[in-house]
Order: C-alpha cells, then sequence, then structure tokens
C-alpha cells in the first residue's frame, strides 16, 4: 500500500524525526566525549536514484552501520561516514574505552582496513545513535519501535543502500528519506543518519501525531 | 534512460538502462548490490547494452524501465535491437546480485534476482556466457562497446568476464 503523504503530514513526519535525530546525534556525543553538531534534517520524498545521491553517489565508498527498524513503525536506519572520517571516530570511542595508554596508535596505510576493535565500537556507536532515534520515534508514537541488531559493512554506498531500496520500492516509486549530517568539528569528523521508513508504516505515525488526513 | 550516442561514459543508474553503437562509449553502472546488471553485445553490429535491474517482478515502469525483469527485460532487449543489434549473434554477460546486509529477516533478493534473470533469458532462449553473481561484496561494472570488455571492479579487485 502506498500512502500518499500531504506537505503537512510530510511536515508533521519531519518535525518528529528531527526531535529524534537531534537526540541521536546527543547520544553519539555522549558516547565519544565530544560535541556533535546535528544539522536540521532534510525530509523528502525521492526516487531511488536521489537516495543514492544524497549519500554521495553510489560509487562512494562508506563505512555504514545498518539498524532494521521492527515494531509499530517499519524501515531503515543508516549511519554512514568516509573510511577516514570512521577511522578517526573509533580511535576517538576506543581512547573512551581503554584510557590514553591503551589505545592502538599505530595506522594502517590502507583506510579500508580496520580492525575488530574499531569496527566493534563503530557498529557500537551505530547501535546507540540509532537507538536513541528509535527511542525518541517510540515516546511520540506510544508505541515501541525495535532496533535489529546493527551490521557494520565497508562498500560502496550503491551496493549497501540498494537492498534498503528494494525493500522499499516493490510497489512504490518514491521513497521518503530523512537524512542528517552530524559533525564534529575538532577532529573534522562527519557522518550522515539516514532513516527510510515503510510507507505502509507512517499510517502509525502519522495518527499518533494527530496528522493523518491532513 | 539514455539513448544518446554521444561518446564515452554513459550510466545506467538504478533502475535505468544505456545503449550505445558508438566504439568509444563505456556503460557503467556503479555500486550494484543485490540489483542485477545484464550487458549484452553485439559484436558485428559493435552496439552494446546495459540494464540496472532492481526487481524480479512487478508493472511496467515509465520512469524506470528496466526497474522488474519479468516486465522490463523485453523493454530492454527491444531497445538493444532497435539499435541495430541482432539477439542470436549478441553476448550475454550478468554481474550482480550480492547479498550485503540481512535486511527484513533475509538475504534473498539477491539471489532472487539471479534466478529471475536466468529464467527469463532462458525462456527468450539466451543464455548468459559469463556471470560475476552472488557473494557480499559490491560491484561497479563497465561495458567497453568497442570490443565488448565487461569489467567488474569490486573494493578488492577488478576482473574482466
Amino acid at each position: 500500500m502506498t500512502l500518499t503523504l500531504s506537505e503537512a503530514g510530510q511536515h508533521a513526519v519531519a518535525g518528529t524525526f528531527g526531535r529524534a535525530m537531534k537526540r541521536a546525534g546527543e547520544a553519539l556525543g555522549s558516547m565519544s566525549g565530544q560535541v556533535i553538531d546535528v544539522q536540521t534534517p532534510m525530509v523528502q520524498r525521492c526516487s531511488a536514484s536521489d537516495v543514492m545521491a544524497m549519500a554521495g553517489g553510489p560509487e562512494s565508498v562508506v563505512l555504514a552501520v545498518y539498524v532494521g527498524i521492527t515494531g509499530s513503525l517499519q524501515g531503515h536506519a543508516l549511519l554512514l561516514f568516509s573510511p577516514a572520517d570512521a577511522h578517526r571516530l573509533a580511535q576517538i570511542l576506543l581512547a573512551g574505552l581503554l584510557g590514553p595508554g591503551e589505545l592502538p596508535m599505530e595506522e594502517s596505510t590502507n583506510v579500508l582496513d580496520y580492525d575488530e576493535l574499531e569496527l566493534s565500537a563503530l557498529q557500537e556507536a551505530g547501535n546507540v545513535t540509532i537507538s536513541a532515534f528509535l527511542n525518541e520515534l517510540g515516546m511520540h508514537l506510544h508505541e515501541p519501535v525495535m532496533p535489529t541488531p546493527p551490521q557494520v559493512v565497508i562498500e560502496m554506498a550503491g551496493a549497501v543502500l540498494d537492498a534498503v531500496l528494494l525493500d522499499l520500492v516493490s510497489d512504490a516509486d518514491q521513497v521518503l528519506a530523512a537524512k542528517t549530517t552530524f559533525s564534529e568539528g575538532g577532529r573534522d569528523i562527519d557522518g550522515s543518519l539516514f532513516v527510510l521508513p515503510r510507507a505502509d508504516s507512517l499510517r502509525v505515525l502519522l495518527d499518533a501525531l494527530g496528522a493523518i488526513g491532513i | 534512460m539514455t539513448l544518446t550516442e554521444s561518446p564515452s561514459l554513459l550510466i545506467a543508474g538504478i533502475g535505468e538502462m544505456v545503449l550505445s553503437s558508438s566504439p568509444d562509449s563505456h556503460l557503467v553502472a556503479y555500486g550494484l548490490g543485490s540489483c542485477i546488471a545484464v550487458a549484452a553485445w553485439d559484436p558485428r553490429a559493435k552496439v552494446g547494452g546495459l540494464a540496472h535491474f532492481m526487481l524480479p517482478s512487478g508493472p511496467a515502469n515509465e520512469s524506470s524501465p528496466v526497474k522488474f525483469i519479468d516486465t522490463g527485460l523485453d523493454t530492454f532487449l527491444k531497445a538493444f535491437q532497435a539499435k541495430g543489434a541482432m539477439i542470436s549473434r549478441s553476448t550475454f554477460k550478468a554481474a550482480g546480485a550480492a547479498a550485503m546486509l540481512m535486511v527484513g529477516g533475509g538475504l534473498a533478493i539477491g539471489k532472487r534476482n539471479a534466478e529471475s534473470m536466468e529464467a527469463a533469458l532462458k525462456e527468450r532462449g539466451i543464455s548468459l556466457t559469463a556471470t560475476a553473481l552472488g557473494g557480499n561484496a559490491g560491484r561497479t561494472v563497465q561495458l567497453e562497446v568497442g570490443d565488448g570488455r565487461f569489467l567488474i571492479k569490486s573494493l578488492s579487485s577488478m576482473v574482466e568476464l
């Protein structure tokens, strides 16, 4: 089923997603001990190609943490970093966990090489960030929204996104995509959070927001 | 959909196809995950086509002509023939259909795409001469219209089919 979202409905969804994305940024900030600046999210209906473009193009290489969204709202969430930024974030997270003396300082020559500790730290960062988003959303819905276990992959953005898009576009040409950018200015780390809800489950959110039919 | 004769790089975005009879054309589909790309090349007419399919079945779609294999394959084959290619003397190769993420509790969409494509081609009397299907790595593919080379790039390797 395709739900046609009015401009006002889209605005209501954007407001709620915006608050939830702010919480997600705060959670990442508190985990990393850094001040994270969260941009006002962009929420728009777009084609599969547009989503690829929003992620920097299908050929751009990303480290992605994927979390599926289940429960009263269904869909997909992805936290994306460039490989170099992901390394910097992993180093900060591990320094916080291990203490300064134990930080593995060895820099790999290949930016696509991550050790298990780094991957695990980044996976947890994705988990914490996206769970904070879902907790905030659950409060608005008055119903629980659950994450699936996080998966971390280093791949071309197109390859990461197409599985998600294929799940959404079988009966629709457009998807609702929400994106925000997180940045930590001092260490030069930028990441983006994508949330792509299933159209048929948006009705639950609109109902909860009192925005159905507008 | 791009049907221009402009030289060099022609890109098949997700659900799109590109065709060319210009020998200096490179037809590219970037970042295939579970999607499947089919490259068709007629060595005599020097015509190439590349289609970036998304899913096994669904209704014909104007904005994404090769979104679905069951309704899009004939659209692609007709456009390939319209460029002067003959199906019987052409080679067909396919790549993609990987399993990237557990989405919606399963990894099956890539596999279903590969099976649907092989079945749909077989129904039309076409067999694939080379494939790079499955696995769990993303692929960028490129068909060289001048000589029919089909290049498959992943983050860790580049091979020619």
